[in-house]
């Protein structure tokens, strides 16, 4: 994908909308983040940066209502679905409605598929029971989604018989099955062989392609660079850089803690030629 | 050699096998109504409600420390007989060994449950599965996988622990042995030996197969 195809991100609808979004851990002395936001807007794939410890999966994880959040507002489609309390630090995940939940699509570090089910027994497990759905229908869809991800042949298999890459495709399948609006990816290559992060990564530029909404949070800055249409820089509980211009933002950030962080990224890279490669086969689909 | 032909005398067979089925019905029923209480008992202990924790915290240490004896003592000539209760032996040994039974099942199922990572709690709450859906579907399959070498440690105890009921005056397959072995003191002086090695093997039979299944069912779930 190069820069000049790339819809224009300003006309588009949003569907996620963060705004002054707060959280605090119960006896921490400083909030994770602190007062952050920021759009998602439909069709388009925001990337989330920054150095460990910056709250980039914590963040992922308040928007997924898996970590309850003491300020701001998180809205989906333009309705508040959820607002911060002060004080509920430890009330555990948020209490949403199963149809809610389904709308978001989220996708692990690692270990999250289900060992007691074969691969299209995880996939279609979901729609089944939470919406549903007929096995014959849901079975097809899964196949299909399969089929995109280049798995139709291990349907059978058990996750333990799978690579860490091919599992981490299983899981984006499984979470597309129900049709998120938001799909969101928590460093899903981290936990990944170099090897298999390309496969996992092509999937996802794939998607984006298609114009599947996501929230990604990432350390692999080739890959952020290709599929970013927004990124922001997390560092120190709030956001220190944003732009709707991912090319300009990895050539030349504009605040001095973006250019230190990606410096670091540039350190490694010219030791690796391997990353640079990377890059040009992603721009070059 | 003489001894061994006690067990050629006529009746002595099949009464060791009358003997062997009191053993393992008790041992049955017991292992199957501990696999229900154990259950709930492991759900229970992973509450975060500290009545709940306190009280299962007193239930497991309380059937732990004391001997089964003595719980098989209190139960049958203590509580039956305080409250007029009218338990026999066996149903005596039965109520204890599903108590004890239970308790450490659901020790054990509570650290199966515990040792379910927390990120398949998260992807099925973000599948939108209920709490519940999540349990059955989910945590539960993986759990009773985990939770199978114990258990059937357990299952096998509790066999060998039916051996105590010979104390409260069941007519297990031990007292069969032993009325066999006084019966035939005079004839057959080293007829004992005998009778309990043909006891041993028995219990070595009922206990070995379970062995044997947990073994196979291991290997089966060695990866999922």
């Amino acid at each position: 994908m190069t820069e000049t195809n790339k819809p224009d991100a300003h006309g588009a609808p949003i569907a996620l909308s963060v705004r002054d979004l707060t959280k605090h851990y119960a006896d921490a002395a400083h909030n994770v983040f602190d007062g952050i936001s920021f759009d998602v807007p439909k069709g388009k794939v925001l990337v989330v940066v920054g150095p460990s410890g910056s709250g980039k999966s914590t963040l992922l994880r308040t928007i997924a209502g898996l970590e309850p959040i003491q300020g701001g507002t998180i809205a989906l489609n333009g309705d508040v679905i959820e607002t911060g309390q002060p004080g509920n630090e430890n009330s555990g995940r948020v209490k949403r409605g199963e149809d809610l939940r389904t709308k978001f699509g989220m996708v692990f570090q690692s270990y999250d598929l289900f060992p007691n089910k074969d691969v299209l027994g995880n996939i279609t497990m979901a729609p089944m029971l939470v919406q549903k759905r007929k096995k014959e229908e849901v079975e097809r869809e899964a196949l299909e989604l399969l089929d995109r991800v280049h798995l139709a042949d291990r349907a059978h298999a058990k996750p333990h018989e799978l690579s860490g890459g091919q599992r981490q495709r299983v899981a984006i399948c499984r979470a597309l099955i129900l049709h998120p609006e938001i799909l969101l990816l928590d460093e899903i290559t981290a936990a990944l062989d170099p090897e298999m992060v390309h496969e996992v990564l092509e999937v996802v530029v794939e998607l984006a392609d298609a114009g599947q909404t996501m929230l990604i949070v990432t350390h692999e800055m080739s890959f952020a660079r290709a599929i970013a249409d927004r990124v922001i820089l997390l560092s120190d509980g709030g956001i220190a850089e944003r732009s709707d211009d991912p090319e300009t933002f990895f050539t030349h950030p504009k605040t001095a803690r973006a250019q230190e962080f990606l410096h670091s990224f540039d350190f490694v890279r010219h030791r690796n030629a391997q990353a640079e490669r990377e890059l040009k086969a992603f721009d070059d689909e | 050699m003489q001894g061994a032909n006690i067990l050629l005398e006529p009746g002595v067979f099949p009464r060791l096998l009358q003997g062997l089925w009191v053993t393992v019905w008790i041992a049955a029923v017991s292992v199957l109504l501990s696999v229900p209480v154990g259950l709930v008992c492991g759900w229970l202990m992973t509450l975060r409600n500290p009545v709940v924790r306190v009280i299962m915290r007193v239930y497991l240490d309380f059937i732990r420390i004391m001997p089964q004896l003595a719980l098989l003592f209190i139960a049958y000539y203590g509580i039956a007989r305080a409250w007029n209760w009218n338990l026999d032996a066996t149903g005596a040994c039965v109520l204890v060994f599903i108590l004890w039974g239970g308790a450490e099942l659901g020790d054990l199922t509570r650290g199966a449950l515990q040792s379910i990572p927390e990120v398949q709690h998260e992807t099925a709450y973000m599948l939108g599965l209920s709490n519940w859906q999540a349990f059955i579907h989910v945590i539960l399959p993986q759990a009773v996988r985990r939770l199978l070498p114990g258990s059937v440690n357990l299952a096998t105890r509790i066999v060998k622990t039916t051996s105590l009921a010979v104390l409260l005056g069941v007519v297990e397959v031990i007292k069969v042995g032993q009325q066999i072995i006084d019966a035939n003191r005079f004839q057959y002086p080293t007829g004992t030996l005998w009778v309990y090695g043909v006891i041993f093997l028995m219990y070595f039979i009922v206990c070995w197969p379970l062995s044997l299944v947990a073994h196979a069912l291991e290997k089966r779930w060695a990866n999922d």
